[in-house]
């Protein structure tokens, strides 16, 4: 390799200048993508969000106006509230149930293969059928969760009319969306777990439940941690299923975040400082989690 | 039963407590790990059935779950009479054409992360990877105002090029990449090939099992869309499926028992990739913590 450059020493200057180069070249496209569609839009849209505009031409500085709008509107901490108790609702289940069936998928023998594919399926079908599928099973009168339930003698839930359900059916089809997500993370985690410790805890008697909440889920905290981040930014992230499900309805009792935001950019009437304002909050949320999830990666790594 | 029964024994975990056959626990284990599959399965299974139904029996209360009439004309016409078939030919062609891209411009960011010493390497790679804290959900108005002025509202362009560079990809084939021995490629260099022949005649052919596990999350992600197609897609024309879905559903412009039948046709390519590839696709999250 040497040699070879020195051989033609006398292009080096223009050949090594091209040479260094080149590994730019290579970057360009991605980067290019990169700054034009994501970098510059998130710096811009600080920007915006001190601006005023009902229309998207005209913009009016208003300078920390949309901040203090934001949290002092009635639609806006509905919304807040909307999302800060799906998030909640959405992380707590996904994990303890993530946590259930795992632990479940990984003392399973029989079929464990076949079991995990089909709780992991959810994850790949498109959000936008899933939110069709359950708002067709969920219906009050056709739906065939009440037909089911007509057996055990409950009677009709206006699962997706009565705002007293309606953010519980969200947060159930969240979970049947995303578990299979989380349950093959923590599967993972669980197969690191060293077996020679089992074997120690159990020659000191620990047992069955014992064993597991004594040894298990102590080493496996640094995954359970991982999935609560992972949950809690995808849970401010939800849009897609619930637009189709519920449509943010009934009256604004499902209208999370993102939803309001893209409301206020494309639906009259227009507030695209208010909902840029909105924006760099969620972006602010979403930064410090994943900040988070960084540190706790890396505290992980130098165990 | 007794196939359960017996590989509960081999299973050192429940066999342990007091010598003999923990049964219940592994039954029971096995029975909520079932009842799980069906809650999973069934509603999937409820949306096919009920999209062979006609309008009046999709009506009916209580619910059928078998159709009376198997009734494939949902389908037909859904493609032939409300425009069907051109949001499945868009998504059709922005799924391959913005993973094509995708392979294309993330391997390419890929080998210069993994295999070149260049100021600003580490920089740009954390900016790579940063890209993930930047969701398009809290920069829909800024990307929206982006691509009216380049134009690329309703243009295939808009469809495709924006999601194309993606932070994951990139990951990907880059920690694939680093496992590939320089010595391949200066001994490749000695015999006078070029930097970028190098990249299309080496390194692409060895990193065939990164490239699929990227091209099967592309497929799902694109195919999937619907927060970027939705702002991009502002006239039908340029619909895809999740969008069309979507917003003629909201409207009531397409009956019921149509959307039911697209719905499921919108499934389809997903679960048959499924069924075929799901270890892979099961492994690439394990691995990267991501979808």
């Amino acid at each position: 390799m040497k040699t070879l450059e020195r051989a033609k020493a006398p292009r080096r200057g223009l050949r090594s200048r091209r040479r260094r180069l080149i590994p730019y070249l290579f970057l360009l496209p991605n980067m290019a993508i990169f700054g034009l569609f994501t970098i510059f839009p998130a710096l811009r849209g600080f920007w915006i969000s001190f601006f005023d505009s009902t229309d998207g031409r005209h913009f009016k500085y208003v300078g920390t106006g949309n901040y203090k709008e934001i949290f002092s509107d009635q639609a806006v901490l509905n919304v807040a509230s909307n999302t800060a108790r799906y998030v909640i609702g959405y992380v707590i289940s996904s994990v303890v149930i993530s946590i259930a069936i795992a632990l479940m998928l990984n003392a399973q023998t029989w079929g464990k293969t076949i079991f995990r594919s089909v709780i992991f399926l959810p994850v790949l079908l498109s959000p936008v059928v899933i939110g069709l599928i359950w708002a067709n099973l969920l219906d009050r009168k056709r739906g065939g969760i009440n037909a089911l339930l007509a057996i055990v003698g409950v009677g009709k839930v206006p699962w997706l009319v009565d705002s007293k359900y309606t953010m519980w059916a969200v947060i159930f089809v969240g979970l049947w969306t995303h578990v299979g997500f989380f349950t093959v993370i923590l599967l993972a985690g669980l197969q690191g777990i060293d077996k020679n410790i089992y074997e120690a805890a159990s020659l000191d008697g620990a047992h069955g439940w014992n064993l597991v909440r004594t040894i298990t889920l102590p080493l496996l905290k640094p995954t359970t941690l991982v999935v609560v981040i992972l949950a809690t930014i995808q849970g401010f992230q939800s849009f897609d299923f619930i637009y189709t499900l519920t449509g943010g309805g009934p009256v604004g009792a499902t209208t999370l975040i993102v939803q309001y935001i893209y409301d206020s950019a494309f639906q009259t009437p227009i507030r695209y400082g208010l909902a840029s304002a909105a924006a760099v909050i969620l972006f602010f949320i979403i930064f410090s989690i994943t900040i988070l999830n960084y540190l706790i990666g890396r505290s992980r790594d130098a165990l | 039963m007794k196939n359960i029964v017996a590989s509960a024994n081999k299973n050192k975990w429940s066999s342990m407590s007091g010598g003999k056959p923990p049964t219940t626990w592994a039954v029971l284990r096995t029975l909520i790990l079932i009842w799980l599959v069906l809650i999973i399965v069934l509603p999937v299974i409820w949306i096919v059935l009920a999209s062979f139904k006609d309008l009046p029996e999709l009506g009916q209360k209580p619910p059928t779950l078998i159709p009376h009439a198997w009734h494939i004309s949902n389908y037909s016409q859904a493609l032939q009479t409300y425009g069907f078939a051109t949001f499945l030919r868009n998504s059709i062609f922005v799924t391959a054409s913005a993973t094509l891209l995708t392979l294309i411009i993330n391997s390419m960011a890929a080998f210069a992360f993994a295999k070149y010493n260049f100021r600003g390497r580490e920089g740009l790679f954390i900016m790579t990877l940063a890209m993930l804290m930047i969701p398009l959900q809290v920069i829909l108005i800024p990307i929206y105002q982006v691509i009216t002025k380049l134009h690329m509202v309703n243009t295939f362009w808009g469809l495709i090029i924006p999601a194309a560079a993606t932070p994951t990809g990139v990951f990907i084939l880059r920690q694939y990449m680093l496992t590939i021995p320089d010595e391949i490629i200066e001994s490749a260099r000695i015999d006078g090939a070029g930097d970028f022949r190098i990249f299309l005649r080496i390194i692409i052919p060895l990193a065939k099992p990164a490239l699929a596990v990227v091209t099967i999350f592309s497929i799902m992600w694109r195919w999937n869309d619907f927060l970027w197609p939705l702002i991009v897609a502002q006239d039908s024309k340029f619909y895809t499926l999740p969008v069309a879905l979507a917003i003629l559903n909201g409207e009531l412009s397409v009956p019921y028992n149509l959307v039911l039948a697209m719905s499921v046709l919108s499934l389809l390519p997903v679960i048959i990739m499924f069924v075929f590839m799901q270890r892979q696709i099961a492994q690439g999250i394990a691995q990267t913590g991501l979808k």
